[in-house]
C-alpha cells in the first residue's frame, strides 16, 4: 500500500491539473460550481501527499516519461519522492484545499469564478511539480510555471489598470531573476557529467569536488539570484507588495504561503552546493537580514492592511534566507532545518492572516483601509479570534508554531559565528550583527502585527463609509467596488447591506482550521524533533556536517520578551485612540515619511534602471525604424522596379511575342549545350 | 545484310523537317492573320511528323508511323476547335487580326499598334480586284449591290 | 559533315534568311516594289539550293536508287519552297494553296521512307479535309479582299533571326551529334557515324545476349514481331504496308487508337459547341449580364 502512493505520485500534480481543466472547460456549461473539481482534485492530492509522506522511508525517483531527447542531452519527466519533497507537497496541497474552500466563499459571484479556479488548479499543478521534479531543468520549467500562474491571477481583474500593472510588473522582476537560474543550468550543464543535471548527479559529492572555484561560487549564486525574485529579496522585492491587487486568496496561497517559498526551496534543495560556499552563505544571509529589516521597517506605518501583511510576508521571507545563509560549517544542517521549519510554520499562519484579512475586507465591502474601521471585534469575532492566533504565531509568541520555527533559526544564527571561527572564516562577526538585527526585526514583527490587530479590532467600533475624510476619491472607489465589489452584490442581492457581517461558514471553517494548526504545528514538530527526522530522507542531507545544538533557552528568552515587548507597546498605542502615534510620528517625521513612503525604492528604480532601459528601447526604436526598416523595404523595392519599370512591359498580352521568345529560348538554349 | 536507309538519308529527312519546323515558327510569328498562324503551326507538325517517320523506318519499326498517325488526328481536332474559335472571334470583332486579342496582360501596358496606324496612313498596295478596275462612265442608274464591304476594307 | 558543308549550311540559311526577309510583307504594311520582290526570290532560291546541297547525295550504281534519290531532292525543295510561299503570301487563300502543295510534297516524302499509307493518309486529311476547312474560314471571314493585318507582318527582323537562328542550330545540331553513344560497344564493326545513332534493333540485340541485364524483359516485350517493319522469317523482307502498320495499330497501340477517337469526339463536340452561330451571333443582354 505504501509503495502505491510513491509510484503514483504523478498523481499530485495531474489530478489538480484535472480539476483545473473541468472547471475551465465544463464549469460554465454544465452549470455546477467550479470550485467543486479545483477543490476535489487538490485535496485528493492531499490525501496521496500524506500517502507519500507517511511511507516515504529512503529517497525514491519516479520516472513518469520522457521529457526531452536531443542527443547528449536526455531530460526525463522524472519525479523525486524524499523528506524535503513530501513536506513541500502536502504543505502546498494541505494550504490549497483550505484556501480553495475559503474562495469559494470569497469569490462567490464573481464573473470571473471559472477561471479563477481553473488557475488555482493549474497553480498547484505547477507548484506541485516544481517541488517533486528531479532535475534542474524541469524545475526550470515549473518555476516558469508558477510564474505565470502568478502573473495571471495578480492580474485577474485585469480590467483594472492597477491590477494589470501590477501583475506586469510582477512578471518582469521574475524574469530577471529567471535569467539567473537560467545561466545557472547553463553552467552545470557544461561541468556536470553526461550533462545530467539530474539532483543525484549534480549534488552528488562527487561532482561538487570536481567543480572549479569559479563555479562553486558562481552557481549558488547564481542560484540565489533566481532565488531573489522569485521569493522577493532584497533588491527585487518590489513586486509582491504590488501582487496584493490580485484577490485575497491569492495573495494567501501564491503570494504568502507557498509560490514565494519556491527560491527557498530551491536554496534549500542544493544545500550540498551552497554549503560548499561560505561567501555565498554570507551573501545570502545578509541579503536576507536586510530585507528583513526593511520590510518590517516600511511593515510599521503601512495603512492598507493587505499591504502589511505582504511586507510581513517579505520579512519572513528574509528571516528564511537569514537561517539558510547562516549554515556554515558545523550548522548547516540545522540551518537547512529551520529554513525549512519556519517556511512550514508561516504557511499556515500567513495564509491564516491573509485570509482573516481577506475576510475582514470581504466584510468591510472591499475596504482595506485600516482607518477607516475600527472595533471589529464584536461584529466579527471569528475572524478577530483566528487574526489573533496568527498574529501571535507571527510574533513568535510560546507556544505557537512561530515561536519555535523562529527561535531555532535565532539558534542558527547564534551558533554561526563559532562554526564560522573553527573554519578559520574571518566574517565570523557578522553572524553576530545579523542574530541582533534578528532580534530587532522580530520585535518589529511583533510590533507591526499587532498594530494591525489593535487598528481593526479594537477601539471605537467604525464602518466605512463614503464621508470618511480617509476615503480615498470618489472613482478609485468606484473602481475597486466596480471589478470586485458587484459580484458580491449581485450574490447578496442586497447591496451594501451586508458591510459589516461575519463572513459566512465556508470561510470561516478554513480560518479556524489554519488557527489549529497555527497552534499546533510548531509543538507538534518542532520540540518532538519530527521534523528533523522527516528531513533526513532527504538527497545530500546525510552528508551534510552537523554539530549539538541544544535549545538554547536565552536565545528563546529574548525573542519572547522582543515578541512580548512589541505586543505591549502596540497595545499601549493602539488599542484605543490616542495621541500617541502621531506625536511619536511627528516628533522623527523624516523617518516617518520614509518608511510611509517604502524608503522610496519604487522611486528609485523608476529614476535610474526605468530610465536607462527606456532610453536603450528609444535607441533601438530609431535603429529599427531609420535603419532595418529602411534597409528591408530597400529591398522590397528592387523587385518591385525590375518588375514594374523592366519586365512588366514584357507582358503585353500578345501572343506572337510570347512565341517568338519561347523559340528564341529553344535556339538559344541549344546553343549553349552545343558549345558548353 | 545492308540496310538502304542509311544514317545520312536519315539525315537528309531530319534537315528538310527542321526545315519545315523553321519555316512554320517563322509564319507563326511573323504573319498577323488567324488563320495564316494556324497553317503555320500545322506546317511545324508536317516537320515533326516527318521527322518521326524517318526514324521509325531508319529503326525499323512502326512506332513513327503510329506516333504520325496521333499527330494526325490531334492536327484534325485542333484544325477543327481552331477553325470554330476563329469564326466565333471574327463575329465579334469582325476581323481576323491576332492583334486585337490582347486583353490578357499586365494592366497599364500600351496597346497601341504601331502597325495599324501607319498602315493606315500608308498608301494601299495596287491590287488586283474590284478596286482596279477601270473606272467607266456611268451608264445609267448604280445596280443595288454591298458597297461597304468596298469601301472600309481596311478593317 | 565536315567544315566546309557547315560554312555551306551557314551561307545558305543567311540567303534564305535575307530572301525570305525581303519576301515578307513590310512592317507597316508599306508595298514592296517588283524589284524588291525578285531580289528576294533569287536570295530565297539560292538559300534553298545551298540548303539542299547539304543533303547527302544519293547512290548512283542502282538506277532505282538514283531515281528514288532524284524525287528525295524534288520532294524536298517543293517542300521548303511552298512552305516559304506559304509564309510570306499576303493572300490568305494563297497561303492555304501553298500549305496544300507543302502537304503534297510531304507525303512525297513519305512515300520515300515507305510510308505510302501515310502519304495518302496525309494528303488525304489535310488536303482534303483540314484546308478545304481553312478556305471555307477564309472565305467566310474575308469577302472583300486583303486587309491591312495581311499586308504588314509583325516585326519581320526578330522573326526571321530568330526561326533562322533556330534552324542554324538544328543544323549544327545534325552536323555534329557529339558524345559516345551509350549503345553496345560494336567492337570496330560500326565505325563512323553510324555508330552515333544505333537501331533500336540492333541495341536490343545486345541486351538480349546479356542475360543478367534487367532490361532483358522488357526488350523482349518491345520486340514483338508486330512491332517490326519487316517479316520475322525473313529479316530483309519488308511487310505490306497496310497490313504491318494495321497489325502494329491494334496489336501493340490499341489504346492509342481508342484514345485518338474519343479526342476527336471530344473535338466533333466542341467544335459544334464554339461555332453555333446562335450563340456566337446574339450579344448577352443587359439582364443576363446582371445575373451573372
Amino acid at each position: 500500500m505504501s509503495g502505491f502512493f510513491v509510484q503514483n505520485v504523478w498523481l499530485i500534480p495531474f489530478l489538480p491539473l484535472l480539476g483545473g481543466l473541468i472547471a475551465a472547460l465544463a464549469a460554465r456549461r454544465f452549470r455546477f460550481d467550479a470550485a467543486i473539481p479545483v477543490a476535489a482534485g487538490v485535496a485528493l492530492a492531499f490525501l496521496v501527499s500524506l500517502g507519500a509522506w507517511a511511507s516515504s522511508g529512503a529517497e525514491t525517483t519516479v520516472l513518469v516519461s520522457k521529457w526531452i531527447t536531443a542527443g547528449s542531452l536526455v531530460v526525463p519527466l522524472e519525479f523525486r519522492v524524499d523528506g524535503l519533497t513530501t513536506l513541500m507537497l502536502s504543505m502546498v496541497t494541505f494550504v490549497s484545499t483550505l484556501v480553495i474552500v475559503f474562495a469559494s466563499g470569497y469569490m462567490h459571484g464573481d464573473p470571473g469564478y471559472p477561471r479563477f479556479f481553473a488557475l488555482i488548479g493549474l497553480f498547484v499543478f505547477a507548484m506541485t511539480g516544481l517541488v517533486l521534479s528531479n532535475n534542474f531543468l524541469l524545475t526550470y520549467a515549473f518555476w516558469e510555471g508558477v510564474g505565470v500562474c502568478s502573473y495571471l491571477l495578480i492580474g485577474f481583474w485585469y480590467t483594472k489598470p492597477s491590477a494589470a500593472a501590477a501583475a506586469m510588473k510582477a512578471f518582469m522582476i521574475n524574469r530577471v531573476g529567471d535569467v539567473g537560474f537560467a545561466l545557472a543550468i547553463f553552467w552545470m550543464w557544461t561541468i556536470v557529467p553526461n550533462h545530467d543535471l539530474s539532483y543525484q548527479n549534480v549534488l552528488a559529492e562527487g561532482t561538487l569536488h570536481n567543480f572549479s572555484d569559479a563555479a562553486r561560487i558562481g552557481i549558488p549564486l547564481l542560484l540565489f539570484w533566481a532565488a531573489t525574485a522569485k521569493s522577493a529579496q532584497v533588491p527585487l522585492y518590489v513586486w509582491l507588495p504590488d501582487a496584493m491587487e490580485g484577490p485575497t486568496p491569492v495573495s494567501a496561497l501564491i503570494h504568502a504561503a507557498t509560490m514565494v517559498t519556491a527560491g527557498v526551496y530551491l536554496i534549500a534543495r542544493s544545500t550540498p552546493l551552497v554549503a560548499l560556499a561560505p561567501e555565498v552563505q554570507l551573501v545570502v544571509a545578509i541579503t536576507g537580514c536586510a530585507t528583513a529589516l526593511l520590510a518590517a521597517l516600511i511593515a510599521l506605518t503601512q495603512n492598507d492592511l493587505k499591504r502589511v501583511m505582504a511586507y510581513s510576508t517579505v520579512s519572513q521571507l528574509g528571516y528564511m534566507f537569514m537561517a539558510l545563509g547562516s549554515g556554515v560549517g558545523s550548522v548547516a544542517r540545522l540551518a537547512m532545518v529551520a529554513a525549512m521549519f519556519h517556511l512550514f510554520t508561516h504557511a499556515f499562519f500567513k495564509a491564516l492572516l491573509f485570509l482573516a484579512s481577506g475576510s475582514v475586507m470581504h466584510a468591510m465591502g472591499d475596504v482595506i483601509d485600516m482607518r477607516r474601521f475600527g472595533g471589529l471585534r464584536r461584529r466579527l469575532p471569528y475572524t478577530c479570534g483566528t487574526f489573533a492566533i496568527g498574529g501571535l504565531a507571527l510574533a513568535g509568541v510560546f507556544p505557537m508554531a512561530g515561536f519555535w520555527s523562529k527561535d531555532e533559526i535565532l539558534l542558527a544564527l547564534e551558533s554561526a559565528p563559532h562554526a564560522a571561527h573553527d573554519l578559520h572564516l574571518t566574517f565570523g562577526w557578522v553572524y553576530q550583527v545579523i542574530y541582533w538585527l534578528a532580534i530587532l526585526t522580530a520585535f518589529l514583527t511583533a510590533f507591526y502585527t499587532f498594530r494591525a490587530f489593535f487598528m481593526t479590532f479594537f477601539g471605537p467600533e467604525k464602518l466605512p463609509s463614503a464621508d470618511d475624510p480617509e476615503a480615498p476619491p470618489v472613482d478609485d472607489h468606484g473602481h475597486a467596488h466596480d471589478s470586485h465589489g458587484h459580484g458580491h452584490d449581485d450574490a447578496h442581492g442586497h447591496g451594501g447591506h451586508h458591510v459589516g457581517e461575519e463572513s459566512a461558514p465556508i470561510m470561516t471553517i478554513p480560518l479556524m482550521i489554519l488557527a489549529g494548526c497555527a497552534v499546533l504545528v510548531g509543538l507538534a514538530f518542532g520540540p518532538t524533533g519530527w521534523f528533523e527526522h522527516h528531513l533526513e530522507g532527504t538527497l545530500g542531507f546525510e552528508g551534510l556536517p552537523h554539530g549539538e545544538h541544544a535549545f538554547s533557552w536565552g536565545t528563546a528568552l529574548i525573542s519572547t520578551i522582543a515578541a512580548l515587548a512589541g505586543i505591549a507597546l502596540a497595545y499601549t498605542m493602539y488599542a484605543a485612540p490616542s495621541t500617541v502615534p502621531s506625536r511619536v510620528a511627528g516628533s522623527i517625521r523624516p523617518l516617518y515619511r520614509a518608511s510611509l513612503g517604502k524608503f522610496y525604492i519604487d522611486e528609485f528604480y523608476h529614476a535610474t534602471i526605468m530610465k536607462l532601459v527606456q532610453g536603450l528601447a528609444a535607441v533601438c526604436r530609431v535603429l529599427d525604424v531609420q535603419l532595418v526598416d529602411r534597409l528591408v523595404q530597400g529591398v522590397a523595392m528592387v523587385p518591385r522596379l525590375a518588375a514594374r519599370d523592366v519586365l512588366s512591359k514584357y507582358q503585353n498580352g500578345l501572343i506572337q511575342f510570347y512565341a517568338a521568345a519561347s523559340a528564341l529560348s529553344v535556339a538559344v538554349l541549344l546553343l549553349v549545350l552545343l558549345f558548353s | 545484310m545492308t540496310d538502304p536507309f542509311t544514317i545520312d538519308l536519315l539525315r537528309n529527312y531530319l534537315l528538310v523537317g527542321a526545315a519545315l519546323f523553321a519555316l512554320g515558327m517563322l509564319g507563326f510569328i511573323a504573319r498577323r492573320n488567324l488563320i495564316v498562324m494556324f497553317l503555320s503551326a500545322e506546317m511545324m507538325l508536317q516537320g515533326v511528323a516527318l521527322s518521326l517517320v524517318a526514324f521509325g523506318r531508319y529503326h525499323g519499326n512502326w512506332s513513327g508511323q503510329v506516333f504520325t498517325i496521333v499527330i494526325l488526328t490531334v492536327a484534325a481536332c485542333e484544325a477543327s476547335i481552331a477553325m470554330a474559335l476563329v469564326v466565333v472571334l471574327f463575329n465579334r470583332r469582325s476581323s481576323l487580326d491576332v492583334t486585337l486579342w490582347q486583353d490578357v496582360r499586365e494592366p497599364g501596358v500600351e496597346t497601341t499598334d504601331l502597325a495599324d496606324e501607319a498602315g493606315e496612313a500608308a498608301p494601299m498596295e495596287p491590287i488586283e480586284g474590284v478596286e482596279s478596275y477601270p473606272h467607266l462612265t456611268p451608264a445609267g442608274v448604280e445596280p443595288a449591290h454591298p458597297i461597304q464591304p468596298w469601301t472600309e476594307r481596311r478593317r | 559533315m565536315t567544315t566546309g558543308s557547315l560554312i555551306l549550311a551557314t551561307i545558305g540559311i543567311l540567303f534564305g534568311a535575307t530572301g525570305t526577309y525581303l519576301l515578307l510583307p513590310h512592317r507597316l504594311g508599306a508595298a514592296k516594289t517588283r524589284t524588291i520582290y525578285i531580289l528576294g526570290a533569287v536570295f530565297a532560291s539560292l538559300g534553298l539550293v545551298g540548303f539542299l546541297a547539304l543533303l547527302s547525295p544519293p547512290a548512283l550504281s542502282p538506277l532505282g536508287d538514283f531515281i528514288a534519290g532524284s524525287f528525295f531532292y524534288v520532294f524536298a525543295g517543293g517542300a521548303i519552297g511552298c512552305g516559304v510561299m506559304t509564309v510570306t503570301s499576303r493572300n490568305p487563300v494563297y497561303s492555304a494553296l501553298w500549305f496544300a502543295a507543302v502537304v503534297v510534297s510531304v507525303a512525297g516524302l513519305f512515300l520515300l521512307a515507305d510510308a505510302q499509307f501515310l502519304a495518302a493518309g496525309s494528303v488525304i486529311v489535310y488536303a482534303g479535309a483540314i484546308i478545304v476547312t481553312f478556305l471555307f474560314v477564309i472565305m467566310l471571314a474575308q469577302m472583300e479582299g486583303r486587309a491591312v493585318y495581311d499586308r504588314a507582318a509583325r516585326s519581320p527582323g526578330r522573326a526571321v533571326f530568330t526561326s533562322f537562328l533556330l534552324l542554324w542550330s538544328l543544323t549544327y545540331c545534325l552536323a555534329s551529334v557529339r558524345g559516345k553513344p551509350d549503345g553496345p560497344p560494336p567492337a570496330g564493326e560500326l565505325a563512323g557515324p553510324e555508330a552515333r545513332l544505333l537501331r533500336g534493333r540492333e541495341i536490343a540485340g545486345f541486351y538480349q545476349l546479356a542475360e543478367t541485364n534487367e532490361g532483358r524483359k522488357a526488350l523482349e516485350h518491345s520486340l514483338r514481331p508486330t512491332s517490326s517493319l519487316y517479316v520475322e522469317a525473313d529479316p530483309s523482307k519488308p511487310k505490306p504496308n497496310v497490313a504491318g502498320l494495321g497489325e502494329a495499330l491494334y496489336a501493340d497501340h490499341l489504346l492509342t487508337v481508342e484514345l485518338a477517337g474519343s479526342i476527336l469526339f471530344a473535338a466533333l463536340v466542341a467544335a459544334v459547341l464554339i461555332a453555333n452561330p446562335k450563340r456566337a451571333g446574339v450579344p448577352p443582354t443587359p439582364a443576363a449580364a446582371v445575373e451573372v
